[in-house]
């Protein structure tokens, strides 16, 4: 079976691990947020985070961003303690507008990731093109982002990520503000992305399907203090494709699963 | 709006004040107050005339400029730099800006005397009441800028690994233009006023000189012509301005 039902499933896996979360707990003042939440991640794997709303999945996210420390417990990141933000773990984050800078044009934006990696200016023409190819922005080098649609935003965002040349590339909710024709095709491109770029992917949805359809692993988040509930293993076949993925028995048994374990919480 | 649109309104605002100036002549040509206090167009243009044929008036305009320009580039210079400071800091914001919300109200020409006691009748002088007078509105619309960047920004930074120093010059600075650029034109407009004043008050040279001078010797032409060439000034340097703020602020027109 490929579910396993036991939330410490991740602890024993011995594989290269990139990310490793152990007992971890956040605070906010007096409310706790997460707690003794445990995870790994394996370099090259893609996992998906779900959970009813309140179950901490992006003050999980800031954790393994390192933009949060715990109170107890602790985040290692490749075998050393994680205690600040590193420029191998990138962030998606969900609102485009505000994590662009308006005032700079496409090139501009990805540039900022080199400048800020200090790659000689001579160096960041050539890359700054290549990564706007990789996410599909040719011929819209010199445009502002608020020239742009909400996809092409994002996936300028994503090209700014790419730029930090992560090891881990943490994403909160990227597509929720896209519609749906726009959502499924960043999906396929992120799905290429990652596998080319041998990426581990952390990707927090409220979309039980977009889970299912791009993660390796699902994680199931519970609320009230937020911690693991179960872990889906996703056994289906790659590359994926929106129409036969969809259809695949495996699929829908997951999708079936998924929604009984929220619909307990969203009463 | 459309070209046409714009153009039209500009034909407009130009009627009105080609009418307000044919009215200004009609009312000094009724006598309604004696012509030597108050002269028509006719007369200030001949002051006008005269004041540029014997080069007079070009050069104290070309002094109160300059006096403009430098008072308010230190003004600038120390109220963006200030501010930035003092907005990214958290602790400056708790112990630095109250004292300017105590300062800020403070009429800048009352602090006339007190530079003249310090600084003498000299350039130096005029300079330093235009930074004072000038300060405020820069140093408080950049606080104002600085303290408001949206955290999404700082933990893109954070994230990116971006240096404090590349920070302010990368992100902070770009996105608290809009404001910085608003506090620039509030300073251009106090700048020239208190050329006026302390051209006035040290009276070497300059516009604000020659009108004291004119009234001194009832001149009211020369003090009408004087006025109208600080108006022009007025006009055209927040003319420039705005182009550079147009310039400047391009991407967020799109």
């Amino acid at each position: 079976m490929s579910l396993s039902e036991h939330a410490t499933s991740a602890m024993d896996a011995p594989r290269d691990t990139v990310l490793t979360v152990q007992e971890a707990s956040v605070r906010y003042g007096a409310t706790t947020v997460l707690k003794d939440l445990s995870l790994s991640l394996n370099r090259g794997e893609f996992v998906c985070v779900i959970g009813p709303s309140g179950s901490g999945k992006t003050t999980l996210l800031r954790l393994l961003a390192g933009l949060l420390t715990p109170v107890s417990g602790s985040v290692d990141f490749r075998g050393q303690p994680h205690r600040a933000p590193s420029r191998d773990i990138a962030i998606v984050f969900q609102d485009y507008t505000n994590a662009l800078l308006p005032w700079r044009d496409a090139e501009g934006n990805v540039s900022l990731a080199l400048e800020a990696a200090g790659v000689p200016r001579a160096e960041r023409r050539d890359q700054i093109h290549a990564l706007l190819r990789t996410v599909g922005l040719v011929g819209s080098e010199g445009k502002f982002p608020a020239e742009m649609s909400g996809g092409m935003q994002q996936r300028l965002q994503i090209a700014r990520c790419l730029a930090q040349k992560p090891d881990v590339l943490l994403m909160d909710e990227p597509f929720g503000a896209l519609d749906a024709m726009t959502r499924q095709k960043l999906q396929d491109e992120l799905l290429g992305i990652v596998a080319e770029s041998q990426v581990t992917a952390f990707f927090v949805t409220h979309d039980l399907e977009e889970a299912i359809y791009l993660g390796d692993r699902i994680i199931a988040l519970e609320p009230n203090p937020g911690r693991v509930s179960q872990i889906f293993d996703v056994p289906l076949p790659k590359p994926r494709n929106q129409l036969t993925t969809r259809e695949m028995p495996e699929f829908l048994r997951l999708r079936r699963q998924l929604f009984d374990f929220i619909e307990r919480y969203e009463q | 709006m459309t070209l046409f649109h714009r153009s039209l309104w500009f034909l407009a605002s130009l009627a009105l004040l080609v009418g307000l100036i044919w009215g200004w002549q009609i009312l000094a040509d009724a006598r309604v107050l004696p012509r030597a206090f108050f002269p028509g167009p006719d007369l200030t243009w001949r002051a006008l005339k005269r004041g540029v044929a014997n080069g007079s008036l070009l050069s104290d305009t070309l002094t109160t400029l300059r006096r403009m320009a430098l008072g308010w580039a230190l003004a600038s210079l120390i109220g963006v730099a200030l501010g930035a400071f003092v907005g990214t800091s958290a602790w400056a914001r708790v112990w630095i800006a109250p004292m300017f919300e105590a300062l800020r109200p403070l009429p800048a020409s009352a602090i006339a005397p007190v530079a003249m006691l310090f600084l003498g009748l000299t350039d130096t002088m005029i300079l330093t009441l235009i930074a004072f007078g000038a300060l405020w509105p820069m140093l408080l619309t950049t606080v104002h800028g600085f303290s408001n960047i949206h955290i999404r920004r700082r933990e893109v930074a954070t994230s990116l690994g971006l240096s404090r120093s590349a920070f302010i010059t990368k992100i902070a600075l770009p996105g608290a233009l809009p404001d910085i650029m608003g506090g620039l034109r509030l300073g251009l407009t106090i700048a020239l006023i208190l050329v006026v004043v302390g051209e006035m008050v040290t009276v070497q040279g300059g516009l604000g000189a020659r009108i004291l001078l004119a009234a001194r010797a009832f001149n009211a032409p020369e003090i009408f012509a004087g006025i109208a060439v600080l108006g022009v000034i007025g006009l055209l340097t927040n003319a420039v301005l705005s182009l550079v703020e147009t310039y400047a602020l391009r991407w967020q027109r799109r």
